[in-house]
Parts: C-alpha cells; sequence; structure tokens
C-alpha cells in the first residue's frame, strides 16, 4: 500500500509539472483565439542551438520581445544535439508552421533542415552559425541573419592595438613584444577560426610585434577556460602580457582563474579581452577587469531574425519594413567595438 | 460457500491492484498522453505517428543492443559515445564526391554498404574488449564501459579532428547515404521511412536470437543465475563476449543510420544516448537485476518514451521541465521494478 502511494506521489508530480507548464501556456492559446480573428500573427518555429549558451539567450529573449503584437513563436531548445534539432523541425512542421528560424547545432546539417523546409514548402530563416552559401543557393526561400565572422575578430584586434599603444606599461617586460595567451572557440566553429586569425593579424597590421605563448581551445566554455589559464599561468606566469578569447564567456572563466592568482588586487593587472559583450563582462569593464569586448548585438540579430522569419511567413519580402540589408541571401548585423569610453551603448543593447 | 466467495471477491479486488501497479507505468504515460491529447488535440494526426516512429527508429536499434547486456545483469555506457564513432566515420567515408570539405579528399564514392559494415565490424570490435575485460577480469560492467566510453571519445575526437580540415561536423554526406535513412515510400497515402523498416527488421532478428537461439537462452540463463549457469555448462565467458560483442554491432549500425537520418556528425553526435536506452529498457520492463525482459518491452518502453518526449515539445512544455519529467518517468519505472524483485525474494 505504502509503495502504492508512492506511485501516485509519482503520479501527482509528474501531472503538475506538465500542468504548470500548461498553464504557462495559457496566455499563448489566448494569443492564437486572437490570431484567428484578426488573420494575423503567423506561427514562427525557432530553434536556439542551445538554451543554456549565455548569448543566444538574450538572441532569444529579442526575438521573442519582437515577435510581440507581430507573430507567434514556437520556441525550442535543441540541446546542443542536431538529432534534437532535427526531430523538432520535423515537430514544428507538423504543428504548422508558416515559417522557420533556425539556429543550427552543427552549421553543416543546414542541407538536411532544408530538405525537410522544402519538402513542406516552408521559408526557413537561418541564424547566429551559418551555413554554407552552396546550402543557401539550394532553396530559393532561405536566408540568413548573422555577423561578418572576421569583422569581430578585426575589431577585437584593433581595439587590443589601440590599447597597448595607449598603455605602455602593458609591456611589462619592456621587449616592445605583446607576449598574449589565446582561448579559441570551438575548432570549426567560423567564428573561432575567424576571430582567432582576424584578431592577431589587426594587431600585427597595427605594427605591434606579437608573440604567441600559448593557443588552445576553450570550446566556448567558460570552466575550461579558467583551466586553460590556469595551467598557463603556472607554466608562463607574468610572461602573459595580454589575454584574448574568442568569447565572453571564456574571458570570465580566465578572469576567474586571474583573481585567483593575485590579479586584479593592488597593482598586478593583466589586460583581457573577449567578444560578445555580455552583461557580465560589462559589469567587469566598469570595475575595470576585462579592458573591453566586442558587442555581437544580440538585441539587433534577435530582432532580424524574427523580423525576415515574420515576413516570409506572410508570404512577404523578407526585407519588407525593415532597415537590413541582404547581401548573398545573408542580413549582417554589425559589431561594435566596446570600452569603458561607450559602455552605456552596449548596455542599451539589454534593454 | 459464503466463505468462497468472499475469497473469490478479495482475488477479485486484489488482482485488479496488482494489475494496476505492475503496469503503473503504463497508466501514468498514458495518463499523461491523454494529457497532450486535451491541451493539443491535433496531436493526433500522422504526420506525428510518422515523426515519432522515424525518430525512435535508431533508438530501438541501439535500445535492443543495450537490451540484451541488461538481460545479462550487465549496463553498457559506451553506447553513446560509439554510436558517436560510428556516426563520424561512416559520414566521413560517405560525403558526397563534390563536396568540398571532404575528410579523404580523394575517396572514391563507396556503396553505401561497405563503410556501414566496417563501422559495424570496428564497433563490434569495441563492444568484444568491453566483453573481454568484463567475463575474463571481472571487472564490473559500469566500470569497464565508462572508461571505454571516455576511451571511444578520445579516439573519435582524434579520428575526427585531423588534417585536411580539423574538427569540422562532417557534412556533405551522399545524397544516396542521406536518402537510404530519410527517405520513406508512400503505401495507400501513408509515408513509411525507410528507418522503421530497419529498425523493424533489426526488432525480428534480436527477437529470433534471443527466443529460438540457444545464445538467447544463455544470455537469460546468465542474467538470472550465472553461477547456476555456469554449473549448468553454459560457457560465460564466451557468452559475455558474444553479448557485448552483438551490442557493439547494432551500435554501429544505429550509429551509421544516425549520421544519415541527421545529414551531419561530430564527435558528440550521440552523446548521452545511452541514458536514454538504458532508461527506455527499464520503462520497457526490462530488471537491471537481469534475466527478465522481452524485445516488444524494449521496443515499447523506447516507443513511450519518443511520444512523451515529441508530445511534451509539442504542446510547448519547458525543456528544462521535460527533464525533470522524464526524470520521474525513470524513477518511477525502477520503483516499480525493485517492487517487483522485492515480491519475489
Amino acid at each position: 500500500m505504502k509503495k502504492f502511494l508512492v506511485l501516485l506521489l509519482a503520479l501527482v508530480m509528474v501531472l503538475s509539472a506538465v500542468g504548470c507548464s500548461s498553464s504557462s501556456d495559457a496566455p499563448a492559446a489566448d494569443t492564437e483565439k486572437t490570431v484567428e480573428k484578426t488573420e494575423e500573427m503567423p506561427k514562427i518555429g525557432v530553434t536556439i542551438y542551445k538554451y543554456d549558451d549565455n548569448f543566444m539567450s538574450f538572441v532569444r529573449r529579442a526575438i521573442t520581445n519582437s515577435a510581440e503584437g507581430k507573430a507567434e513563436v514556437l520556441m525550442n531548445d535543441s540541446q546542443n544535439t542536431q538529432a534534437v534539432q532535427n526531430d523538432q523541425v520535423d515537430m514544428m512542421i507538423a504543428k504548422g508552421v508558416k515559417s522557420l528560424a533556425i539556429n543550427l547545432v552543427d552549421p553543416q546539417a543546414a542541407s538536411s533542415i532544408i530538405a525537410k523546409a522544402k519538402e513542406a514548402d516552408l521559408p526557413v530563416v537561418f541564424f547566429n552559425k551559418e551555413p554554407t552559401l552552396e546550402d543557401l543557393n539550394s532553396y530559393d526561400r532561405a536566408w540568413y541573419v548573422g555577423t561578418a565572422s572576421k569583422e569581430a575578430g578585426i575589431i577585437q584586434g584593433e581595439m587590443i592595438a589601440e590599447m597597448w599603444k595607449a598603455n605602455p606599461e602593458w609591456d611589462t617586460n619592456g621587449d616592445g613584444v605583446l607576449s598574449y595567451v589565446l582561448l579559441k572557440g570551438e575548432p570549426g566553429h567560423p567564428d573561432a577560426e575567424a576571430r582567432t586569425k582576424f584578431a592577431v593579424s589587426s594587431i600585427v597590421d597595427a605594427g605591434i610585434k606579437v608573440e604567441e605563448l600559448e593557443l588552445q581551445t576553450g570550446m566556448w566554455d567558460s570552466v575550461k577556460a579558467k583551466e586553460l589559464m590556469d595551467a598557463w599561468l603556472a607554466k608562463h606566469g607574468d610572461n602573459i602580457e595580454f589575454v584574448i578569447a574568442n568569447n565572453d564567456g571564456m574571458a570570465l572563466g580566465a578572469l576567474q582563474s586571474l583573481k585567483a592568482n593575485g590579479y586584479f588586487a593592488g597593482d598586478k593587472f593583466m589586460p583581457l579581452v573577449g567578444v560578445d559583450a555580455i552583461p557580465d563582462v560589462l559589469e567587469q569593464i566598469k570595475e575595470g577587469t576585462i579592458v573591453g569586448t566586442v558587442l555581437n548585438d544580440a538585441a539587433n540579430q534577435g530582432k532580424a531574425t524574427l523580423e525576415l522569419a515574420n515576413n516570409v511567413a506572410r508570404g512577404n519580402d523578407p526585407l519588407e519594413g525593415t532597415e537590413w540589408k541582404l547581401v548573398d541571401k545573408a542580413v549582417r548585423v554589425p559589431y561594435v567595438g566596446v570600452t569603458i569610453d561607450n559602455i552605456e551603448f552596449a548596455e542599451k543593447a539589454y534593454q | 460457500m459464503s466463505e468462497m466467495r468472499e475469497k473469490i471477491k478479495n482475488t477479485s479486488v486484489n488482482d485488479i491492484k496488482k494489475f494496476m501497479l505492475n503496469n503503473a507505468i503504463f497508466f501514468v504515460l498514458l495518463g499523461l498522453l491523454v494529457i497532450i491529447v486535451i491541451l493539443e488535440p491535433t496531436f493526433i494526426s500522422f504526420r506525428n505517428f510518422k515523426n515519432i516512429l522515424a525518430q525512435s527508429s535508431t533508438r530501438v536499434i541501439m535500445a535492443l543492443g543495450v537490451g540484451g547486456i541488461i538481460v545479462a545483469k550487465g549496463t553498457d555506457l559506451s553506447l553513446g559515445k560509439l554510436v558517436g564513432l560510428a556516426a563520424v566515420i561512416s559520414a566521413s567515408l560517405l560525403q558526397a564526391p563534390e563536396y568540398v570539405y571532404r575528410m579523404y579528399p580523394d575517396l572514391p564514392q563507396l556503396p553505401i554498404i561497405l563503410p556501414i559494415l566496417l563501422v559495424m565490424l570496428i564497433t563490434g570490435a569495441f563492444g568484444f574488449v568491453n566483453g573481454f575485460v568484463i567475463s575474463k577480469f571481472k571487472v564490473d560492467p559500469f566500470i569497464q564501459t565508462l572508461g571505454m566510453m571516455i576511451i571511444v571519445y578520445g579516439v573519435n575526437s582524434l579520428y575526427y579532428d585531423r588534417p585536411p580540415y580539423g574538427a569540422q561536423p562532417i557534412g556533405g554526406l551522399d545524397e544516396k547515404f542521406a536518402h537510404f535513412a530519410q527517405g520513406y515510400f508512400t503505401v495507400a497515402g501513408f509515408d513509411i521511412p525507410f528507418l522503421v523498416i530497419y529498425a523493424a527488421i533489426t526488432t525480428i532478428i534480436v527477437w529470433v536470437i534471443w527466443n529460438k537461439t540457444v545464445f538467447g537462452k544463455n544470455i537469460f540463463a546468465i542474467g538470472g543465475n550465472s553461477e547456476a549457469a555456469f554449473v549448468s555448462g553454459v560457457n560465460v565467458t564466451k557468452n559475455l563476449l558474444m553479448i557485448y560483442t552483438f551490442a557493439g554491432i547494432l551500435y554501429g549500425l544505429g550509429g551509421s543510420l544516425e549520421a544519415a537520418r541527421i545529414g551531419t556528425a561530430t564527435n558528440n553526435t550521440g552523446n548521452m544516448y545511452e541514458l536514454d536506452a538504458i532508461a527506455a529498457c527499464i520503462v520497457g520492463g526490462l530488471s537491471f537485476d537481469g534475466g527478465i525482459g522481452t524485445i516488444p518491452g524494449i521496443v515499447a518502453g523506447v516507443l513511450i518514451f519518443q511520444v512523451i518526449a515529441y508530445g511534451l515539445s509539442f504542446i510547448g512544455v519547458s525543456p528544462y521541465l521535460q527533464y525533470i519529467i522524464k526524470g520521474l518517468i525513470i524513477i518511477v519505472a525502477v520503483a516499480i521494478d525493485s517492487r517487483e524483485r522485492a515480491k519475489k525474494k
């Protein structure tokens, strides 16, 4: 009997879990009714490669906010697994969405998503993870919203060069060479490759000699970055003069490691830059620990994604009523370099 | 007379209670299903049905592999990583010749079956090693396969992240290979995915092995009581080797199909699949104590999980809540399993 109660309890828990979520769904159901009345608000199926990616969570919010009063968004968490995403696309098609907005898990998987969209005769807008132009060209109703990968690296490199020249004391050993360690994103990820390449080449282009002490992948991840930084500090100590991270998540990881190793207390300082300008890092810039980052404009990426997906869902031109430009079927949302001097601009992106 | 009637009455009440308890997990899931349908009546459609079947297909093949191991009182944590290895190798050998970023730029177009067989051989070999260490050195299956899981991930990453293009997701698969898994044929207006056919054939083969061969009977004997099996003349070592090897072969097949189904493979493909497969087996009535389990149970377990996962996404339940629900389902299923076992003793 006792065990029967346990089972009953489990049942109640499971059912209430479903109940909770369905109650949060209630407003969505209401808006659906108004859709039918006004015959507007198309359903748009959105997948995010993984919900717990700090940058994508802002893109997600921007999409949801931009959709208000315009479209009904079905948001999915692909859990960093392409198989899950493919299943979700099947499910959304079955649910009768009018367009798809896809944040791929593997950029190479675009062709299988396009095949599904083609078969269901649905337009698809990829965002943030870029399919090849070849894939985009294989379907006349496929577009991309993102950034120009190399731009972030160039801006980061120029920022580093400018700051390096303005702060001669950062050259701690005074040899005139900028000795850096670089935390790279996921190998093979176009952003990671481009940011790494162009950040360094822009510093060199600015006439600064560089020495690469370490370059390793932190897989975009704070924890991995902290572990790498711990090891590098143990190995190179004060010979490291600059820490360059492909994203802010890793910059924050490196920051933790630096703090644990006595930096940013007293006069021990280490210039550290990231990319993304997530709120955490903006706070750090204000505190004077991280010196700069590059705003990967989450708000505008989300907005542009939704605007395109909404337009094509209604059968309009993708750019109708928007400020964007299409080049090779892609909208490029510009990057912005952020330091303490223009931090308000970056903060606005999250309001 | 009245005493007897009382007895009959009692038994039937008890029987109903017993029936309810033994199938409690199904009632819980049925309840969930009813809620899903009430919230979203459009859930009942052939399209959804087809999606769920296709999505379950590769999972059934994997679960059938680990199912045999569980019946033999083992477990296999290396499943997901072996699936990943299979996916990466088969994808790397079956990229379209005109695709620019080929891992082997000069590789001729191979017949699909060749890489799949090769991959089944490779994953079978890893399974063989699992079985060898577990049966010869009496290493606990959990530990052995945990170690193997990490090793296979390393092996796969080494293979995956190398010239000419480094750690690129392996895409641009041969049209034929993609069609092999993503294709379907139409019967009386209904689309039947090829994958479902492969899963069905595999299921039948495994059913025959389990139920009509000496090897199959040995699996159950070893799982039930390996010492008794040994005493009655069963070669436990050899049979364990075969069980793990066979499971490896099935992961190879599942992984190849998974690559074709997704259209790309990385060293992360198959991540955590072992947990899904083991959970499906347990929900399908396999006992972690060994010796108990049926093929229809495994298939039902996989289908139930897929219906719930698909259904919860379909009605828009938060993915974080879905984790909680999935976890609860597994715990409830094991609670029932333990209850039945306790009763037997």
